[in-house]
């Protein structure tokens, strides 16, 4: 994949670019604020974007403005933004539309290299990635948790949450050592108790479950 | 030798010359300088409030006095508690304020507004129990007699009047031989002169020229009184004065402290954080090198690399946490201010000697501050002052620490907007310190911070 890289502390910048270009991929551009990040994208039209929120000059929010900047003028270009800390508002900001092609992830993650070059992956190809410390706060500030808890079984918990978080049934069930018939129809029945219509693509079903914890 | 002194004499004739004639010519002037005729405007108001209120008194608290003494006095005090616990006492004062600050350019602070309740009887308990409200009667009392010496003081002005006399006197006076005239009077601050021959005139010209030329000055004076009268009983006095001041330095010193954690959190969020997060991606790549069930080929050259790296990132980031955590408290303060300071001068870039005397010890937030301010002071020594020497001082000066810092640099230090020496003051007015600043074009630079010991 062809990637631009926004980060504002160099150390982290110069590890990324030699992290995704040791596993192959192309790293087309890597800037330190949102003006650049915006130029570069246009310039060289990424499959997908890493955007910290934090970044010059006001040190507050300007990559997350950045990043609903491309959601909405170039939405081909997946947008992954990573931070040190999650503020649910950010996410619900981002996931506004639409839910293909964007994710948001802890810095933390890096560490699980693997995990985080698939979650990139996935945003690259149209998907999302929502870290579980998102879908966690989601849940816990829902209205709804309590219906939740007396009606989904402690799996279809975990299946929700994983579900919520962007990932397909084969990850799914790779998670959680199950295999995927399993995970389907544990979907089927969680989507059936909820009263939502089962959708056939993931990110269709990711929005599905947000709007239902938001409401 | 003769000569030069002679031309020295002559000079300094022609400077006493110079002067005289300046002198004479300011004082003939000032009689229609705009400062006195507003001075003079300020005394006529006077004037009229000393006669108005004089005349109430006499309407209104004399035919009690008539009575009995006693009566006399009960209406009086009743009179003032009316002022005051209506609130006109107040409004009367703030207009004299306005008309000190329209006319004498006198600038008081107004006190601080009344918090007054909804209930009529609430209001007029907080009125009556307002220093303020009864200072300002302090003030209208006192103005009765002022008025007075502000009459006193106009009266200077109507030589302008006396100064006419020789000049109509011969159109008027050209009566035939023998004709008796009775004199015409002219009253001056030292009793009537009584003018019947030209002569007389002229002695009128004579004393009213002398009056127009004190009046600026005697009005002044009379006006002078009246401007600290309004000072020190108009203005919010001393206590509110005070408590202003406490609002003030509270108000910065929790901006500090704030502006302080965000400051560490940054340095903690774009230092720190990064620095493991990136550590942590390090090792997790190296550790998928190594694993055999990874999809990636098994490569412990490649992962020897990325563990030396975090190795070295691992060091860095423990220097930076370091620097962090001495920036928020320096143990070594916790050993005494002494070795705190010491540590700080020969850390310092430029070269720097210390001289300390401080007999008994401070409080540890004087001492916190007190070390601060020193690291600073070096820090901008290092940063603009191009010297090449600098002293760090700390003493003690009765119920006071002081830290200095002087420099052998380029000078021109000041109290700019934004400059790191404001935010050191407000740091320290926060404990009622002071910072001075002695710093000339050229140099040398002398800083110094006055912290009370027992802040």
């Amino acid at each position: 994949m062809r990637v631009v890289i926004a980060e504002d502390a160099a150390v982290m910048r110069e590890g990324l670019v030699r992290l995704l270009e040791d596993r192959g991929h192309e790293v087309t551009a890597a800037v330190a604020d949102g003006d650049a990040l915006l130029r570069a994208v246009a310039e060289r039209h990424p499959d997908v974007a890493v955007v910290d929120i934090r970044m010059p000059p006001t040190h507050t929010d300007e990559g997350l403005r950045a990043a609903l900047v491309l959601r909405r003028e170039v939405p081909d270009v997946g947008v992954l933004v990573f931070s040190q800390y999650i503020e649910t508002r950010y996410a619900t900001r981002l996931l506004a539309e639409r839910s293909d092609g964007v994710g948001y992830l802890l810095k933390d993650r890096v560490a699980d290299v693997s995990e985080f070059v698939d979650a990139l992956a996935r945003v690259a190809a149209g998907g999302t990635a929502l870290d579980p410390e998102v879908v966690r706060q989601l849940l816990g500030a829902s209205r709804r948790v309590a219906a939740l808890d007396a009606t989904l079984t402690p799996r279809e918990s975990e299946v929700l949450a994983l579900m919520a978080e962007g990932r397909s049934n084969t990850a799914i069930a790779s998670a959680l050592f199950i295999g995927e018939g399993a995970v389907e129809k544990h979907v089927a029945n969680i989507f059936a108790k909820l009263g939502l219509p089962l959708s056939e693509s993931d990110n269709r079903r990711v929005l599905a479950v947000l709007r239902y914890l938001e409401a | 030798m003769a000569t030069s002194r002679e031309a020295r004499t002559t000079a300094r004739d022609a400077t006493t010359r110079g002067g005289v004639i300046a002198f004479g010519r300011s004082a003939a002037l000032a009689p229609f300088s705009s400062r006195a005729q507003r001075e003079l405007l300020f005394s006529l108001i006077g004037v009229i409030v000393s006669v108005v209120g004089l005349a109430t008194i006499g309407l209104v608290v004399f035919p009690g006095t008539a009575v009995s003494a006693m009566r006399g006095g009960a209406i009086l005090a009743l009179s003032f508690l009316v002022l005051v616990g209506s609130g006109a006492a107040r409004r009367l004062g703030a207009a004299g304020r306005r008309l000190a600050s329209r006319l004498i350019a006198e600038q008081v602070p107004e006190p601080p507004p009344l918090r007054l309740g909804r209930r009529r009887s609430d209001r007029v308990r907080t009125r009556l129990s307002d220093p303020n409200g009864w200072r300002a009667l302090a003030y209208l009392v006192l103005k009765l007699p002022l008025g007075q010496l502000e009459l006193y003081a106009a009266s200077y002005w109507v030589g302008f009047i006396g100064l006419t006399f020789p000049f109509w006197w011969r159109l008027f006076r050209n009566h035939p031989p023998g004709v008796e005239l009775s004199p015409v009077g002219f009253i001056t601050p030292f009793g009537w002169i009584r003018a019947g021959t030209f002569a007389g005139a002229i002695l009128v010209f004579g004393v009213s020229a002398a009056m127009v030329l004190a009046a600026p000055w005697v009005t002044r004076a009379v006006v002078s009184v009246d401007r600290w009268l309004i000072r020190v009983l108009l203005g919010p006095g001393k206590l509110a004065i005070r408590i202003r001041a406490l609002e003030e330095t509270r108000a910065r010193a929790v901006e500090d402290s704030a502006a302080t954690l965000r400051r560490i959190e940054r340095d903690l969020h774009d230092g720190t954080q990064s620095q493991l997060a990136t550590l942590a991606m390090k090792l997790g790549q190296a550790k998928e090198k190594l694993e055999h069930r990874s999809e990636l080929p098994y490569d412990p050259t490649g992962a020897l690399e990325l563990v030396d790296d975090a190795h070295r990132q691992a060091k860095e980031t423990l220097v930076e946490l370091r620097d962090i955590a001495r920036g928020i408290h320096p143990p070594v303060l916790d050993l005494g201010l002494d070795t705190a300071l010491a540590t700080l001068v020969a850390r310092s870039a430029v070269a720097a000697t210390l001289r300390f005397d401080v007999p008994t010890r401070p409080t540890q937030a004087i001492e916190t501050i007190g070390y601060f301010s020193a690291a600073e002071l070096l820090a901008n020594v290092t940063k603009h002052s191009h010297a090449s020497n600098a002293i760090v001082e700390a003493t003690t000066n009765e119920r006071h620490l002081l830290v200095r810092v002087t420099d052998d640099g380029i000078g021109g230090a000041r109290l700019g907007k934004g400059s790191g020496l404001r935010g050191l003051e407000d740091r320290v007015r926060a404990v009622d310190g002071r910072l001075s600043i002695v710093s000339p074009p050229g140099g040398p630079t002398v800083v110094t911070v006055d912290l009370p010991l027992r802040g």
